[in-house]
Parts: structure tokens; sequence; C-alpha cells
């Protein structure tokens, strides 16, 4: 309840999403970059697959030549031909809970 | 982040390759131990180089070594790494260090002084007047009193309205703007008489106040009295007055050339030599290839200051010796073709000289034949307003 209740002041002041919670935020610039906010940690990387874990499900980029060009605790910065992105939702009742 | 990455480029950092099965544990435990590490690439399956903070290298082995993966430095850059490759060249160090000081040393002289004239308008000895005043080359910037040397060059010089010191690296730019030299005026309730400036014939004359010297007719010459300053009467006696009045004359302007019948003219090939040296203060380094392989020639002299920047100069210039070739040839003129080149040429003189050309009355050529060439004369007879104030003393 008094988590809702903040949730409601900060849509009245229009503070981003991804500030006050976990939800993820994708940012894709051209083909070649893609930025994922609030990001909980890298499951698998290879050159041409790259299997990032967030808070609402797994994130999936398919192409080759990637790199990874900034780590910081909340966001990443992927650099390489992007070819696919697949979302991966985590079950619902984990979600509620 | 960002900046982190910046001050690992100033304090060191490590490219760094990791090889082993648990790649993606080792990024997490990085980030969650908050490790930065940058620019990570994957090199087929089991190999990932990163950039590392070389302060952070240490725990990166540790944990490398938990997680059973093999770690390898590919590279040192940063400005520590630069350093110690260097340590050891220590005549290089010195000199760099040699030069940096030299060249801050240096930007604390002024080393080239500029004179920029309003319009063009050339000052005579105005550079030797600013030098003298303490604005040479080769002083201390810190030194430098601007405003003094200003009010000392206007206190010395009468003809400047305006001048300004501006310095600029180690360029010092004088602007200044010549000032109008008036005639001097004579009050209106000061005594004066009117007296001849320029010798000639007076053709006319008109006295509105003061008692006429000259009648029309009268040959005058320089600081002849036209009118005087006086006026007599039969019973005030002499009353002193400011003379006024209209006096034209007619003044002749002559001018005369020498024009001989053979002559030798030079005339340039187009055929030149370049010679350079390099100058530091009063001392001259020649740079060789000396002797002119020209007979004759002129030399032209040219002077360059080096600069490192728009406004850096280094005491330090080259000069540059031009010589260009020359030809001579002898000319031979007939008597007719000497004159009429003769005349041409004063005539031009002259009429450069002589503003307004439509009060040109009469124009006399003279020529005298002589054995080795022609004298000829040319006079214009020019009908002009003459006199000027003299002031009377007493």
């Amino acid at each position: 309840m008094k988590k809702n209740h903040f949730r409601k002041i900060d849509k009245i002041l229009e503070i981003p999403k991804e500030v006050y919670s976990n939800e993820v935020k994708i940012t894709i610039v051209g083909f070649e970059e893609i930025v994922i906010e609030n990001y909980q940690g890298i499951l698998e990387y290879e050159e041409y697959f790259v299997r990032i874990k967030t808070y609402t499900g797994i994130v999936n980029l398919n192409g080759y030549g990637f790199n990874l060009e900034n780590l910081s605790n909340d966001d990443i910065k992927v650099t390489g031909k992007i070819e696919g992105i697949e979302i991966e939702r985590l079950v619902e009742e984990e979600h509620v809970n | 982040m960002l900046i982190r990455i910046l001050l690992c480029y100033i304090f060191g950092y490590i490219r760094v390759s990791v090889e082993g099965y648990y790649i993606e544990k080792l990024i997490n435990i990085c980030t969650n131990k908050k490790i930065v590490i940058w620019h990570l690439k994957r090199d087929k399956n089991v190999k990932l180089y990163f950039n590392i903070a070389t302060q952070d290298f240490k725990q990166i082995v540790k944990i490398a070594k938990k997680l059973q993966c093999h770690v390898k430095i590919e590279k040192k850059k940063g400005l520590p790494f630069l350093l110690h490759r260097y340590h050891k060249r220590k005549i290089f160090a010195i000199v760099a260090i040699c030069i940096l000081a030299g060249v801050v040393g240096l930007s604390h002289f002024i080393w080239n002084v500029e004179i920029q004239e309003e319009s063009g308008q050339e000052l005579e000895g105005i550079y030797q007047d600013v030098v003298e005043a303490g604005l040479a080359t080769g002083t201390l910037k810190a030194k430098i009193d601007t405003k003094g040397i200003i009010n000392q060059v206007r206190l010395k010089r009468q003809d400047i309205a305006w001048m300004g010191i501006e310095l600029k690296g180690t360029n010092a730019i004088v602007r200044i703007v010549k000032a109008d030299s008036k005639p001097e005026i004579i009050d209106e309730t000061e005594y004066c008489s009117i007296v001849s400036d320029k010798e000639g014939v007076i053709t006319k004359i008109n006295a509105q106040n003061g008692t006429m010297n000259v009648k029309v007719g009268d040959t005058v010459s320089h600081g002849t009295i036209l009118i005087n300053g006086w006026i007599e009467g039969k019973y005030t006696g002499i009353r002193y007055v400011h003379a006024r009045g209209e006096i034209e004359a007619k003044v002749w302007h002559t001018k005369n050339i020498f024009i001989p019948y053979t002559s030798t003219e030079t005339r340039e090939t187009g055929n030149f030599q370049n010679f350079y040296s390099i100058k530091f203060h009063n001392f001259e380094i020649n740079l060789p290839k000396r002797l002119s392989k020209f007979k004759i020639y002129d030399t032209i002299e040219s002077e360059k200051k080096i600069r490192l920047f728009s406004d850096f100069y280094l005491p330090i210039s080259v000069k540059k010796t031009t010589q260009k070739e020359l030809e001579e040839q002898q000319k031979t003129y007939q008597a007719e073709e000497a004159k009429s080149i003769g005349k041409q040429q004063l005539e031009q003189e002259l009429e450069a000289e002589i503003e307004d050309k439509s009060k040109i009355v009469n124009k006399y050529s003279n020529t005298y034949e002589k054995e080795d060439g022609v004298e000829i004369y040319v006079t214009y007879e020019v009908l002009e307003t003459i006199g000027t104030n003299e002031k009377i003393v007493f």
C-alpha cells in the first residue's frame, strides 16, 4: 500500500519509471548500439550472442561482433551488428510476488 | 563512469586477456564488487579481452584463480607506463625539459615591436623613439609600463594624435594615429602684416585692412612684405591693425633635366638567386652558397622573425638576400628625341606638383644643346594666391 502511494507521487512528478522502479529500459541507437538500463547480470556472453538478465525477464541479443563497451552497476552498453532482440518474460506469478 | 575511465588513462590501465569457462561469472563478480572494466571483447569461445585499472588488477587475479581462469597481460597503457618507458633516456628528458623551460622563459620577453600607423602615414623615427622610451626587443614584459611609454613618446613628439600599445604574446603592437599639422593661427586681435611666401609677379592686390606695400607688376621674393599691418592717418598717426587682403601673383615653377645622348640603362633579366642566413640579435650565421654567379646585380634584403604561434615571436630571424641579375644596355638618342623625352618628363613632374591646372597661364621650355647631351628647362606660369600672416613684433 505504501509502495503504491509513492508510485502515485512519482507519477505526478513525472519521474522516469526506470529511476524509481526496477523496470528495464532498452535503448537502441542505430543498428549497432544498444543500452540496457536496470540489468541484473550477464548470463552468457559470446561474440554472436549476449544474454542479459533483468528484473522482469531476460534479453537475448543475436548478431555478430559484440563488444561490451561500458559496464556499470545499473546499465550496460553493447555494440556490434545486431540482428535480433528477443525477450523472455519471467513467469507472471514470480512477478506478482 | 566516464570520468573514472578517463582517470584511468592518467593513472594507467592494463589490457587483460582471460581464458576459461566461467567468464560471464567473472564479469558479474566485477560489477558486483564495483571493479570498473571496459571495452570487453570476446575472441573465439574461451578468451575475453578487457581493460582494467592497474590498482584493480590484483583483485582480478584473485577472482580468476577462484574461477580457474588464466589471466594474461596484453598491453600496459597510460601515462605511468609511458614515463617508465622513457625513464632511462635521461638526455631526452633533460632536453625536453630544457625546451619547455626555454619556451616558457622566452615568452616573458618582447621579441618583436610592430608599429602600425593609421592609414599608412609614415612617421619618421618613431621606432627609435619607442625604443628609447623603453619598449625595445628583449625587455621583460612585466617591466613594460605601457602608459609611461605612451606619455613619454607623446611628450617628445608633437605629431601624434593617439597612441596605443598592445602586448600580444611576445609581440608588442604599437598603434599610432598621426595628427594633422595645423598652421599657426594668429589671433584676430593681434597686429600682423601679410608677407609673401613665394616668388612671383603681383597681378592683383586688394587690401581690406592695412596699407599696400607693393603694386601690380612688382616682383616679390620670399619674405617681401605685401600688406603692412598699420594705417597712417593724417591726424591719428600710425595705427596698428590686423592686416587682411587678397593678393594674386604669377608664380613660376621651373624644372630642369640633363639628358645625355648616350646612356647606359640597366634592366632586370629576370634571373635571381636567394641566400639565407640566420640572425640572432647581432650574431649572424650564413648558410652556404655565398658567392654570386652574376656579374652585375641588385641586392634586396628582407628579414623575417621566426614565430611559434601567431603572436609568439622568437629572438631568431631568417634573413633572405635576393640578388637580381641586371643587364646593361647602351642607348643613344638623337637631339630631337632627347628633347622630347626630357620635356615630357618635366611636364609630368610639374603637373603632378600643381594642384589647380586651370590656373596655368603659360608654359615655356628652353633647350641648350651641349657636346654630350641636351639640357632642358620647362617653366610653368601659374596664378596663385600668395601671402601669409606674420606677427608684428615691437
